[in-house]
């Protein structure tokens, strides 16, 4: 039995998956399908009744996510059947209307879909037996509902109405989580049945008036209590089945379900009585007092609805046991008349052509037949006796007077309902009077007639269920209404009884005052000041759009201030940040200044300091004249390199001495195509902060090196020093680090270099040397000198980068001093013929070369899992060779053979790509390249 | 000698800093050189400061810290170097196309707004 | 010990070589060889995935010296996973580009090769300065991918990535330097013993050396304020490469969590996890601000370019709580937001081209091309993002709500995250509406053309996710042993510093 349980949601999923692979459907198969979902959900559902009604609880569990306390549990009570049987049941008969009420030319399949998976959402939250899946569903009736309210997605109003019910509903559902997460923490768990038993755990917990009222402002965003009650009226610009669904029957229903559900774990305390009644009332007064100055049929329904919906969630608030019998009843009966009317506003609509109450007028003789329906449900809404509406408000007033402890709320409520009371009588006395008579029907779009026999069915059905309940109410809802009662008030309800007839009594007397009232409250304002004149401004809804407005405009304003896309400002907060995060271990103490410095200073260290002091004080000076600086920045290096010598670190002074001549070389040729100045800066203040802010850096930087320099060494370097011979086959420690203990490193140190030439490559791709570029090429003579030297250094230079490559593993040198000294020497050639000279000598694809390069390290390091080695691993044998006795032969030379060949390959490619900027400087990239990258 | 190399590193970095905060592209490229040369003297100072004991394995002298320098911090540095020598040059060419495209060689590939 | 391990680095590495030798046959070849070796890259992590799941923490001795000489790299359940993550976005960001947007500039193939090996490199590496080289290769290789054609709005946004980067870079070597110089050692668990008995002298040095990496790993992971940068970044970067870049900045939070959780794990006092409480607050309000920025983006993909900020930044925040519950949810939420920021960078990329001239630009315009399907993607898209049910992401957000109410005294990092969600969904819905719902009477542009691939890559990623949502609690529950690990990152000290299990080959003299 209890397998009927999942399928009553998986009929309409299925029927909407349907509709959704096949949009082209026709208007007859998609409402059909769409019926025949909802008709399979009610059969499930009536299938289910007779357990039900024994008193059952169904349950059907499938694990989605169980640490999480996440489960697809589905749970069915009294409460939850009366809703399932409301939702397919109503959803049926609004499956029938839409048939009709759609034009053939509108996207049906999508719409029925959409309305599938709104049903869907729905009775997820109505069956629910975990609050988290329950939430799941809450969210998706949002969503769905946004898709249905933006159906005409070409109207202003509709994506406005879509955007303003999501917003409003959306972050209801976020409180709503919220909530949700805090009483599972408390109780431990969220499935519902753990929830509900576990109410004193609940109200005793410090954090429980948090989560109530986050979970209150769940249901009452999603049940339009004020004052979130404005995204209703805009959502009826949907189409009106939709209105009539979910905006009078079901989804506002469901946060006042929400109440119902967790009354016995939320109710019964003070909190819950004031803020939810408070809120009640207050929704009921004004809803029901904007209600009759709408001029929108839909408008006026619309108010009259959250007014209702503030009479429920009232008689909830009011914390008692027939409190919760009246608003389960009226929750029925407000679905029934309010759906009728939606749709007959809807056939007046189709009818007419319009739905401003000023323009319509004397239907009655065009239409009566509908006329009559509808004047029968709207008399229901005004609570006329013999009609279902009376009986739940009369049950209403009587709970109002019953409220005792609270004084001031035992005084206002009644007032309140009375008032209320008022107001919906001349509303609904508006709606029929205003429609259907107030003189002849003049000047519509169309002239209207009775719509289709069928269009008229379900609104038939639904008002002769308010009268036959109205009448028999016992016998009819009796039973149903008990079973629900029952289920939300979690206990044995009080005797009441559902008759018509109670004897003169107080309630009594507010109906009729509330009858009489509302009936000369609006002929008086018909008389006295023309209600088609006022004209009401929407309050809330321009609250709310300005408060948009200014969370966009700070939003806007925000990021703009933030990324303004200048780099300075961004370096210089991020300089910041380094400088007061890292000194922040000293700020609470020092450490003590450190001990006298272990090697003395020679002379030589001396002068080269007090050289590179002046040469950075005259960068500083004069870095705007590029020439010159770049000339300082050279000695600099120069220095940084004899500093090496000086420290006993011949590889890297070698090294540094050939970057420092390639960058130095580069720089210049980069000169050729930039200004020769940096123009002065406006902003003065700039330089003068960034010159604070790098003196800290500076002094910092001195500060911590001097503290860990007059530390003792813990390097793990004797290792290197003891295996560097009889390990790795090689005297010189340095480069067997680089090519064998961190060999590593240096297949990425070489990869690097690779990408930079291949990125410099790519760059300057789009350059194409200009015919007259060529043309002063060839006109510039060069030095020929220059060009005969250069031409005997090549090979010269090739041959001692070579042997540098090689003796690299025992004295200074190795592949990627060779590869430096190589590619240098191509730039001395360059420098002397000039880049067109070079390209046409130079085919080779040098690209190719460095991938050959990068495949041979890479593949001698592979080469180790032949023989199980981890990669990289070396290998060397002692080779007698003629000349040079007994020299080893590592598996680590091959590799440096590999840097050397990156290196000296991608130091020609970017040098030829640069060259090829010479010739193209004075012209644009290739356009065809240019708008290619675009479109990547 | 510690306290100088140390005043030398301070110096580098301060004034390589500043110029990365200079406003054209060509002074910023100056100012990364000027770091790097003082983030390698960095690390190459880490390893201690030794005079005459470069890390060539000689037989006669045993292999260990208190007979040569660190090696490691060598290769370290060396590895640095390149990747430095690498990044700013990539950063120069990128300094080019941008001006040749944008005719500006300010760092936000525009004049600023007088 | 398993080769594999090395095989993350070995093949990209070949295969970006081989790439330079195949590029005169054309893209067609290159296209093919390059989905074959990432189709392979996965199937091999996938097998290194299995390998941690079941031995714990694995180390690899490169060159076969021990650990603390050469260098090792340490392969456990948390970069398995990452590897795995990284391999399939590459195959799915390939495959989309393989559709013409690799045609934009030179050796983009090889590139994209060298970016993995950089990527995978920074996962393995248990060595700090080979963390920095491999840092090294995955940003240039970023800055070569990022200026693919070099469209000269990208020039700008260049400049500004590639210098901050260098400076960042510096830093790092700078706090190399002095971790080395009170150290001694370079890799990550021998530094981590020394770590544990340091003498008080030197707690400050080494604590200043923290920072600056956190420094750096912020950068890298576009924490604010440091976080500038990215979106004019990600937003001009062709798609392919903005989707692979979903996973670049978890590279710095990944950085972040394994050197609090190892580096300063177990440190002597002040020292162990010592930027938490700083880094979360960072962290929650950095989520907050990318939803501000979020929701002022003007065109798709700048919006997107923000939520990247703002899960980076959620993800900092988790990871800063130090709680095994609180970092399992962060990984969660770190599979789904790599995935799901991927396929918005797509299909912001789609509807660009959909829409012709008005680009991906969130204002009302005449009807895109492929309306229904463009239209429903997107808005499974923006329920995604958005984290509504219910998708991962509104699962990940729920298990990162429930570890941070777990955790006492969190509630504002809760409020954060909700409020940043909040904003998210008002971005999204906003965009969707703009992009999706126009006027019927704009004519209908059915003239572009749209490759079978790329949608196959949408679709892909979008069953990936789907995929997820409905086994989430196999996810997680790896997601628990994961962050249990993280958490215990010291116990495994010992089997990172074991010594090499094969002697070395014989020398003949």
């Amino acid at each position: 039995m209890t397998v009927l349980l999942p399928l009553i949601l998986l009929a309409p999923l299925a029927m909407a998956l349907l509709l959704g692979l096949m949009p082209q459907a026709s208007r007859r198969v998609a409402s059909g399908l769409a019926g025949v979902g909802m008709l399979l959900g009610l059969a499930a559902v009536l299938a289910l009744a007779e357990p039900v009604f024994a008193g059952e609880v169904l349950r059907w569990q499938w694990d989605w996510w169980p640490q999480a306390g996440l489960q697809l549990s589905l749970r069915m009570d009294g409460l939850a059947w009366t809703f399932a049987l409301l939702v397919t049941a109503i959803g049926a008969l609004i499956v029938l209307y839409a048939h009709y009420y759609l034009d053939a030319s509108e996207p049906l399949a999508r719409f029925f879909a959409y309305l599938m998976l709104f049903t869907l959402a729905m009775l997820g939250i109505v069956l629910s037996g975990n609050l988290l899946l329950l939430l799941v569903f809450w969210e998706l009736t949002s969503i769905t509902s946004f898709l249905l309210v933006g159906f005409w997605r070409g109207e202003s109003a509709a994506r406005q109405g879509a955007r303003m019910a999501l917003t409003v509903t959306g972050l209801g559902g976020l409180c709503l989580l919220a909530g949700v997460l805090i009483v599972g923490h408390i109780v431990g768990s969220f499935e519902l049945d753990v929830v509900l038993a576990s109410r004193e755990i609940l109200q005793a917990h410090a954090a429980f008036p948090i989560a109530l009222i986050l979970v209150l402002l769940g249901a009452f965003t999603k049940s339009a209590q004020f004052p979130f009650h404005f995204w209703l009226p805009q959502a009826m610009a949907a189409p009106t089945p939709v209105s009539a669904f979910l905006h009078s029957a079901t989804m506002v229903k469901a946060g006042v379900f929400l109440l119902a559900r967790l009354y016995p774990a939320l109710g019964g305390n003070d909190w819950w009585f004031f803020i939810v009644s408070t809120a009640g009332a207050l929704t009921l007064c004004i809803g029901a007092y904007v209600a009759l100055f709408q001029h929108d049929l839909k408008g006026l329904l619309a108010y009259s609805t959250i007014s209702h919906l503030g009479l429920i969630t009232l008689l909830l608030g009011l914390d008692t046991a027939l409190g919760v019998v009246a608003a389960v009843f009226h929750i029925l009966n407000h679905a029934a008349f309010k759906a009728s009317l939606f749709m007959a506003a809807g056939i007046i609509d189709h009818e007419t052509g319009t739905r401003d109450m000023r323009r319509i007028n004397g239907l009655w003789r065009a239409m009566p037949y509908t006329g009559a329906l509808a004047i029968v449900a709207s008399l229901a809404m005004a609570g006329v006796p013999l009609l279902n509406g009376f009986l739940s408000k009369e049950m209403f007033f009587a709970e109002a007077l019953q409220i005792e402890g609270h004084r001031w709320m035992g005084l206002l409520v009644p007032v309140a309902a009375v008032l209320a009371g008022v107001f919906s009588v001349a509303y609904s006395l508006r709606f029929v009077h205003d429609v259907f008579f107030n003189g002849p029907c003049r000047g519509l779009p169309q002239q209207p007639h009775e719509p289709p026999r069928f269009m008229r069915v379900p609104v038939e059905f639904l008002v002769v269920l308010c009268v036959v309940v109205g009448v028999a109410p016992a016998l009819v809802v009796g039973p149903l209404l008990h079973l629900a009662a029952t289920a939300s008030y979690g206990g044995s309800l009080p005797e009441y009884s559902l008759a018509i007839w109670h004897g003169f009594n107080l309630p009594l007397a507010m109906s009729a005052v509330a009858l009489v009232g509302g009936v000369t409250l609006y002929f008086g304002l018909q008389r006295w000041v023309n209600l088609h004149r006022l004209d009401p401004r929407p309050i809330a809804v321009n609250a709310y759009r300005s408060v948009l407005a200014a969370l966009l405009w700070l939003a806007r304003a925000f990021s703009a201030h933030l990324d303004r896309g200048r780099l300075q400002p961004m370096l210089f907060l991020w300089l910041l940040s380094v400088l007061l995060l890292a000194s922040s271990p000293y700020w609470t103490q020092a450490d003590r200044w450190p001990s006298t410095p272990a090697l003395a200073a020679p002379g030589l260290a001396w002068v080269l300091f007090v050289i590179l002091l002046v040469a950075t004080l005259a960068l500083l000076r004069d870095y705007q004249d590029r020439l010159r600086a770049l000339i300082w920045v050279g000695v600099i290096g120069l220095l940084v390199s004899l500093c090496f010598v000086l420290l006993s670190a011949p590889d890297l002074a070698l090294t540094q001495l050939l970057v420092e001549i390639a960058s130095v070389l580069l720089l210049l040729l980069a000169l050729k195509y930039l200004p020769e100045h940096s123009p002065r800066e406006r902003a003065r203040w700039r330089a003068g902060r960034d010159a604070l802010l790098a003196t800290l850096a500076g002094v910092g930087t001195a500060a911590l090196c001097y503290a860990v320099l007059t530390r003792d060494s813990r390097s793990v370097a004797d290792f290197f020093l003891a295996q560097a011979v009889p390990g790795a086959g090689g005297s010189n420690a340095v480069n067997v680090i680089i090519v064998d203990f961190r060999a590593l490193d240096t297949l990425g140190e070489i990869t690097v270099f690779a990408i930079a030439a291949l990125v410099i490559h790519a760059l300057l791709m789009g350059y194409r040397a200009a015919a007259e570029a060529q043309a002063e090429q060839a006109a510039d003579r060069h030095p020929l000198l220059l060009q005969v030297v250069a031409g005997w250094l090549l090979p010269v230079t090739a041959l001692f980068a070579v042997y540098l490559l090689f003796r690299g593993h025992n004295q200074p040198g190795g592949g990627f001093i060779g590869g430096l000294l190589l590619g240098l020497a191509f730039l001395l050639l360059y420098l002397a013929h000039g880049s067109t000279w070079m390209q046409t000598r130079f085919r080779p694809d040098l690209a190719r070369l460095l991938g050959w390069g990068l495949l041979l390290a890479g593949l001698t390091g592979a080469a180790a899992w032949i023989w199980d080695f981890p990669f990289l691993t070396s290998y060397y044998q002692y080779w007698k060779l003629p000349v040079i006795e007994a020299f080893p032969a590592s598996s680590a030379t091959l590799f440096d053979v590999g840097v050397f060949i990156v290196v000296s390959a991608g130091s020609l490619l970017a040098l030829v790509a640069i060259g090829r900027v010479q010739n193209a400087s004075t012209v644009r990239p290739d356009p065809s390249t240019a708008q290619r990258g675009e479109r990547s | 000698m510690e306290g100088l190399i140390s005043l030398a590193i301070g110096l580098l970095m301060g004034a390589g800093l500043w110029l990365c905060l200079r406003a054209r592209s060509f002074d910023v490229v100056l100012g990364l050189t000027l770091v790097s040369y003082a983030v390698n003297l960095m690390i190459f100072a880490m390893g201690r400061l030794r005079v005459g004991q470069p890390p060539i394995i000689d037989p006669a002298r045993p292999a260990d810290l208190q007979h040569y320098v660190d090696p490691l911090p060598q290769a370290l540095v060396l590895t640095a170097i390149v990747i430095s020598f690498a990044m700013s040059a990539l950063l120069l060419v990128l300094a080019l196309k941008t001006r040749s495209e944008h005719g500006s060689d300010h760092v936000d590939g525009e004049e600023p707004a007088p | 010990m398993s080769h594999w391990i090395a095989a993350p680095l070995v093949l990209p590495l070949c295969v970006g070589a081989l790439q330079l030798l195949l590029e005169r046959h054309g893209p067609r070849v290159q296209r093919g060889v390059g989905l074959l070796a990432v189709a392979a890259l996965l199937a091999i992590n996938l097998h290194l995935l299995q390998l941690a799941d079941g031995a714990g923490s694995l180390s690899y001795l490169v060159g076969n010296w021990p650990a603390e000489f050469g260098i090792a790299l340490t392969l456990d359940r948390l970069s398995a996973a990452l590897l795995c993550l990284c391999a399939l976005l590459a195959l799915i960001c390939l495959l989309y580009a393989s559709a013409g947007g690799d045609r934009g500039g030179a050796h983009f193939h090889a590139l994209f090769q060298f970016q993995l090996l950089g990527l995978n490199g920074a996962f393995l590496t248990g060595d700090l300065f080979n963390l920095f080289v491999w840092f090294e290769v995955l940003l240039i290789a970023s800055y070569g991918l990022l200026l693919h054609g070099a469209p000269r709005a990208t020039l700008k946004a260049g400049m500004h990535y590639v210098v901050l980067n260098l400076v960042g870079s510096a830093l790092f070597l700078v706090a190399l330097a002095l971790l080395f110089g009170v150290l001694g050692t370079l890799n990550m668990a021998h530094m981590a013993t020394r770590i544990a008995e340091l003498p008080a002298s030197d707690v400050r040095l080494v604590h200043t050396a923290g920072w600056m990496l956190i420094v750096v790993f912020a950068l890298k992971a576009a924490i604010l304020p440091l976080s500038l940068w990215l979106p004019a970044t990600y937003s001009q970067a062709p798609a392919a490469i903005a989707a692979l870049f979903a996973i670049m900045t978890k590279v710095g939070v990944y950085a972040i969590l394994r050197t609090q959780s190892l580096l300063f794990g177990s440190g002597s006092e002040g020292l162990q996890g010592f930027a938490g409480t700083l880094l979360a607050s960072a962290g929650a309000i950095a989520v907050v601000v990318a939803g501000l920025g979020a929701l002022a983006a003007s065109t798709l993909k700048r919006l997107c370019a923000y939520l990247v900020l703002g899960s980076a930044a959620s993800l900092v925040m988790l990871f800063a709580l130090n709680q095994v519950q609180a970092t399992a949810a962060a990984l969660l939420y770190l599979l789904h937001s790599t995935l799901a920021a991927a396929l918005l960078f797509l299909l912001a990329d789609l509807c660009a081209r959909a829409r012709g001239s008005a680009g991906d630009s969130l204002r009302l315009t005449a009807a895109m091309a492929w309306p229904q399907r463009l239209g429903v993607l997107c808005f499974l898209a923006m329920m995604l993002l958005a984290a509504l049910p219910p998708w991962s992401g509104f699962l990940a957000k729920l298990a990162m709500l429930q570890a941070l109410l777990a955790v006492p005294g969190q509630g504002g990092l809760a409020a954060a995250l909700l409020l940043g969600g909040a904003l998210n969904l008002l971005a999204l819905m906003r965009a969707f509406s703009h992009l999706c719902w126009n006027r019927p009477e704009g004519e209908v542009r059915q003239t572009v053309e749209i490759r079978r691939r790329e949608w196959g890559a949408v679709y892909a990623l979008l069953a990936l996710l789907v995929l997820l949502s409905v086994a989430v609690a196999p996810t997680a529950r790896f997601g628990e042993t994961t962050a249990r690990a993280i958490h215990a990152a010291t116990d495994s000290i010992p089997i990172l510093l074991a010594p090499p299990e094969k002697a070395r080959p014989e020398i003949a003299k």
